[in-house]
C-alpha cells in the first residue's frame, strides 16, 4: 500500500482533510503521516518534519504527498533532499482537500503509486466537469462512448442506500486497473452524466444514488469481463 | 580595516548582524507583508534567525556552519522563506566545502550557488517581486567589483548598494511569485518583504566584513 503525506500550514487543516478522507476507508486505511505547522503553534511549513513523515510511511510501493499552498509546497520539495528513503516519493499537484481524499481512499484501495497520482491530478477537471464550468480537459472524460466502439454493455440498477458514494467508486477504481479495458459508467435516463469506471473523482462527481439505473459499456480486450464485473458488483450493491 | 580573507568568525558575525537587523525590523518586515502577504515574514525571519544563532555552537568548517544554518532556517522560519533562505546557506556551504575561511572568489562561488539554489527552489525570476530582485544585483555588484580588484570588504559594500536598489526597485512591481501574488495589481506600490530581508541580509554581510 502506498503512503500518504499531508502537509499543511495548519495542523487543524490536514487532520480534518485526513478525517475526511478517512470516512470513505472502508478496510484497512493506509499509512498516513501529517506534517503540519511550524512547531509551537506557529502556522507554516518545516521541510525537515515533512521529510521524518515521508520516511514514516515509506515503503516499496512509493509514497504521495499532499501540500496545500506556498511554503508547504517549497518544504515538500525541499524534504526530497533529507529523506533516508529509496522509495519512489511523488509530490502531486491536486487540490489540497481533494488530493488528500483521493489519494488516501485510492491507497486504502490498492492503488499504484502512479494511478493515485495520476487520480489526485485530474481532481480539477471532475469538479470543473460536476459545476459545468469548463470544458472537460481530459477526452477520456469528455468524450461519449461512440456507439460502433462498444464491445460490451451492461445496465444495472444502484441498490444500496447510498449510491455509487466514495467506498464503491474507490474499490471499482482498483478493479479496473486490473482489465484491459476502458469502461465507462453512466445514467442510462440521462446518459450525459457519465464518467470513467478508471476514475474515482469522476464517478463521484456523478452523485449517481440508490435506485439510479447504469449503463455501463467497455472497449477493449477485456472490456466483456469488466463491464460484468461492474453490472455484477452493481447489482450485489457494492457489498454494503 | 579590510580583509581579504573572510574567516569563520567574521560569517558569524554576519549571521549575528544578520539575525540583529531582522529582529529589530521585525515588526517593519511584518508590515510590509501584512500590505501583501501574510502578515508573518517580520516574526518568521526574527524567530528563524534567533534558532540559527542559539543552535550556531562552534563550527569549525564553512560547511558545518551553514549546514546548521540551512537546516534549522528549513524547520523553524515556517513560510516560504524558511526553504528560500534555508537553501541559500546550505548551498554556500556545500559549494565552501570544509574550508575555515573563504577568500573573494569563494565567497562570491558560494553567494552565487546560494542564490541558484534559492531560484530553483523558488522558481522566481527578475521582477517578479521577491528576493531574487534584491539577490540577483547584489552578487552582480560583489562579482564586479571584485572582478575589478577590489577586496571581500569593498566588494560585500557594493553588493549591500546593489541590494537596496533592487529592493527599492520592487516597489512599482506586480508580483508573480508567493502570496502577494494573489493580489495581483494591487501588489504594486508596495515594497517586497522578501527583497527587504535580502538587503538586510546583504547590510549585515557588508558590515561584517567592514
Amino acid at each position: 500500500m502506498i503512503g500518504i503525506v499531508v502537509v499543511s500550514h495548519s495542523p487543524a487543516l490536514a487532520d480534518a482533510a485526513v478525517a475526511l478522507a478517512l470516512e470513505m476507508v472502508a478496510g484497512a486505511p493506509p499509512p498516513i503521516a501529517v506534517a503540519a505547522g511550524a512547531g509551537e503553534g506557529v502556522i507554516g511549513t518545516d521541510a525537515i518534519a515533512v521529510a521524518a513523515a515521508i520516511d514514516e510511511v515509506a515503503s516499496p510501493d512509493g509514497v504521495l504527498v499532499f501540500m496545500d499552498l506556498g511554503s508547504a509546497v517549497l518544504s515538500a520539495s525541499m524534504a526530497l533532499e533529507f529523506t533516508a528513503t529509496d522509495a519512489e516519493v511523488r509530490l502531486s499537484d491536486a487540490p489540497f482537500v481533494e488530493g488528500v481524499v483521493a489519494g488516501i481512499v485510492l491507497a486504502a484501495a490498492g492503488a499504484s503509486l502512479a494511478d493515485a497520482a495520476r487520480e489526485a491530478s485530474s481532481a480539477m477537471t471532475a469538479k470543473n466537469a460536476q459545476l459545468e464550468s469548463a470544458p472537460p480537459a481530459d477526452p477520456q472524460t469528455a468524450a461519449p462512448v461512440v456507439d460502433g466502439s462498444v464491445t460490451a454493455e451492461a445496465e444495472a440498477t444502484i441498490v444500496n442506500d447510498v449510491g455509487l458514494h466514495a467506498r464503491p467508486a474507490s474499490v471499482i477504481v482498483a478493479k479496473m486497473a486490473e482489465f484491459d479495458a476502458r469502461v465507462r459508467i453512466a445514467d442510462a435516463d440521462d446518459p450525459t452524466r457519465s464518467a470513467p469506471a478508471g476514475s474515482l473523482l469522476a464517478l463521484m462527481g456523478l452523485g449517481l444514488g440508490k435506485g439510479t439505473r447504469l449503463r455501463i459499456s467497455g472497449t477493449g480486450p477485456d472490456a466483456a469481463a469488466a463491464v460484468e464485473w461492474v453490472r455484477a458488483m452493481t447489482a450485489d450493491g457494492y457489498g454494503e | 580595516m579590510t580583509v581579504a580573507d573572510v574567516s569563520l568568525d567574521r560569517l558569524v558575525d554576519w549571521l549575528t548582524r544578520f539575525r540583529a537587523l531582522v529582529t529589530e525590523n521585525q515588526g517593519y518586515l511584518t508590515e510590509l507583508d501584512s500590505a501583501i502577504g501574510d502578515a508573518d515574514h517580520g516574526s518568521n525571519m526574527a524567530r528563524g534567525m534567533n534558532a540559527v544563532i542559539d543552535k550556531l555552537g562552534e563550527p569549525q568548517t564553512v560547511d558545518a556552519l551553514f549546514k546548521t544554518v540551512g537546516m534549522t532556517l528549513v524547520s523553524s522560519v515556517g513560510g516560504a522563506s524558511g526553504p528560500l533562505y534555508g537553501t541559500f546557506f546550505l548551498r554556500i556551504g556545500t559549494t565552501a566545502g570544509a574550508v575555515d575561511s573563504l577568500d573573494g572568489a569563494t565567497l562570491s562561488a558560494g553567494l552565487r550557488a546560494g542564490f541558484e539554489g534559492v531560484i530553483s527552489r523558488g522558481k522566481a525570476e527578475p521582477g517578479d517581486k521577491t528576493m531574487v530582485d534584491a539577490m540577483g544585483p547584489a552578487l552582480d555588484a560583489l562579482d564586479a567589483s571584485l572582478g575589478s580588484g577590489s577586496d571581500p570588504a569593498a566588494a560585500a559594500a557594493a553588493a549591500f548598494e546593489a541590494a537596496q536598489r533592487g529592493r527599492d526597485a520592487t516597489e512599482p512591481l506586480v508580483a508573480r511569485k508567493g502570496r502577494a501574488s494573489y493580489l495581483g495589481e494591487r501588489s504594486a506600490g508596495h515594497l517586497d518583504p522578501g527583497a527587504t530581508s535580502t538587503a538586510f541580509l546583504f547590510q549585515a554581510l557588508a558590515e561584517a566584513l567592514a
